[in-house]
């Protein structure tokens, strides 16, 4: 790359400072001296936003001031008006309903960009030519990031990659799971997935979990919370994920499927709010009979379909995220065969992700088709 | 003392601006965004709070007591409860397409630092 032969040439007469400078991310532990400038200019920055923050603070309101009005309106509103003990979820999904319909949206939005931002690179090669950018850059590609061979940590790293993957590189017959495994067998444990008792424990509370975040979706004090089940959820599955593995759990998490059921979440909160403002002349406004009691699940009327609605969508939503960010692959720089340039001098300085990167980058070379 | 919680606030924040201006990490700087955030939360469950109040849930009034009179009563504020959390998962969001990005980044200029990442590439 440019700036590792220009640093080269201007900090060091050896020429290694840049390689190894290369292999640090974060620079913190190279050789040469870090810019004072940096932190003295950002210290004075921070202490000054510090300081107009406190002056700030220090006039708002504090713990013996009267609550504000419209914080009393939705205390006093919430079982009167919406059949709901818990003015919380009133102000989330009820009055204050379309502020929480924006964010939801918001939240999707994310999800959408992680996606896409996480996405396989897809194959360019599907009509059989290449495209003239790819044509036109190869040269100067290959000018600056010339090829280097694979070496054995790579190789290492290229062959643990592919089997982390769902499917990948072993077919159902060879494919065995740390469960099959007699217990106290002498051969050595992989670190595929726990250990059998951090598995077991997952297996008994794993659906205890999912029943609680269930439940303060449903019932809780009263109906709402959409959020924190839905990140209950989330956590439910992430302790799945690392108790059995990446390969098990990919396979049960298939995005087709969640990203069908976040949308229904979406379509169903859309449809929520519009129909309030087709029946009631208000968006978000309560269209659903009230139960008597307060305490019931079915108290709250459009807040607990609401609520319901957005469990499922943070729930599917986030899961999509992480998994699409745990899932993601080294496939980014080069995507030929021939022309591989891999990880080039600069990442083979070290540091994870420079070497890592090439790896796969190379394994993804050899058959353009197949990430499709 | 609520005013030392607002003043740990505007610290954390400041710190968090100090990560982000001054590290290079495209990791930390995420991390500093984070702490700016966390100090928003903590800035505003601390603006909810009232002096021996209750948590602003009316089902199961004391004795002598009805919801009514509970709502009447000293409460934490719920809107700005709310507004925590509509923070927080703005802040999910936020990291979660941040950290995609610095994944990206990695990959395609093989390193997280910031200052290296000038160059056209690919």
């Amino acid at each position: 790359m440019i700036w590792v032969s220009t640093r080269e040439a201007r900090t060091s007469p050896s020429g290694r400072s840049g390689a190894i400078r290369a292999g640090r991310p974060g620079g913190e532990h190279s050789p040469e001296p870090e810019a004072l400038h940096r932190p003295a200019l950002a210290g004075l920055l921070a202490v000054g936003m510090a300081i107009c923050l406190v002056v700030a603070l220090v006039g708002l309101p504090r713990e013996d001031a009267h609550l504000p009005a419209v914080a009393r309106q939705a205390l006093e509103v919430a079982v009167p008006r919406w059949h709901i003990t818990e003015p919380v979820n009133e102000v989330v999904y009820g009055t204050r309903g379309f502020d929480t319909f924006g964010e939801t949206f918001l939240l999707l939005a994310a999800v959408v960009s992680v996606m896409t931002l996480t996405r396989r690179r897809e194959s360019r090669h599907a009509d059989g030519e290449e495209h003239g950018e790819e044509r036109a850059g190869r040269r100067e590609q290959e000018e600056l990031d010339p090829p280097a061979p694979a070496d054995a940590d790579q190789a290492q790293a290229r062959v643990a990659e592919r089997n982390e993957e769902p499917g990948g590189g072993r077919s159902d017959e060879e494919r065995t799971y740390p469960d099959d495994e007699r217990l106290g067998a002498p051969s050595p444990e992989r670190a595929e997935a726990m250990s059998v008792v951090t598995r077991t424990a997952a297996r008994v509370a794993a659906p205890l979990l999912a029943v609680g975040g269930v439940y303060l979706a449903a019932e809780g004090y009263a109906p709402g919370g959409g959020f924190p089940a839905g990140a209950v959820i989330l956590g439910v599955i992430l302790m799945l994920w690392a108790g059995f593995g990446h390969e098990r759990m990919g396979r049960s998490i298939q995005q087709r499927p969640l990203e069908a059921l976040e949308l229904a979440g979406a379509l169903a909160i859309v449809g929520i709010e519009v129909l309030g403002l087709v029946i009631k002349g208000s968006v978000s406004a309560n269209w659903l009979p009230l139960a008597k009691s307060p305490t019931t699940i079915f108290s709250g009327g459009v807040i607990q379909a609401f609520s319901g609605s957005e469990v499922i969508e943070v729930a599917t939503g986030l899961t999509l995220a992480v998994f699409s960010l745990l899932a993601m692959r080294h496939d980014w720089t080069p995507d030929e065969a021939d022309s591989g340039q891999g990880a080039g001098r600069d990442g083979g300085g070290g540091g994870a992700v420079g070497r890592d990167g090439g790896d796969a980058d190379r394994d993804e070379g050899r058959g353009p088709g197949e990430d499709g | 003392m609520i005013l030392g919680n607002y003043i740990a606030a505007a610290c954390v924040f400041g710190l968090g601006l100090y990560t982000v201006l001054s590290r290079r990490n495209l990791i930390k700087i995420v991390m500093g965004l984070s702490l700016m955030e966390s100090s928003t939360y903590l800035l505003l469950i601390s603006l909810a709070y009232r002096r021996g109040s209750t948590a602003p849930v009316l089902s199961t009034p004391q004795s002598g007591q009805t919801a009514g009179s509970l709502a009447r009563g000293n409460v934490a504020d719920p809107v700005i409860q709310n507004f925590c959390l509509t923070a927080i998962v703005i802040g999910v969001g936020v990291t979660a397409v941040f950290l995609s990005v610095a994944v990206r980044v990695a990959q395609h200029y093989r390193t997280l630092d910031s200052d290296k990442m000038r160059a056209l590439r690919g």
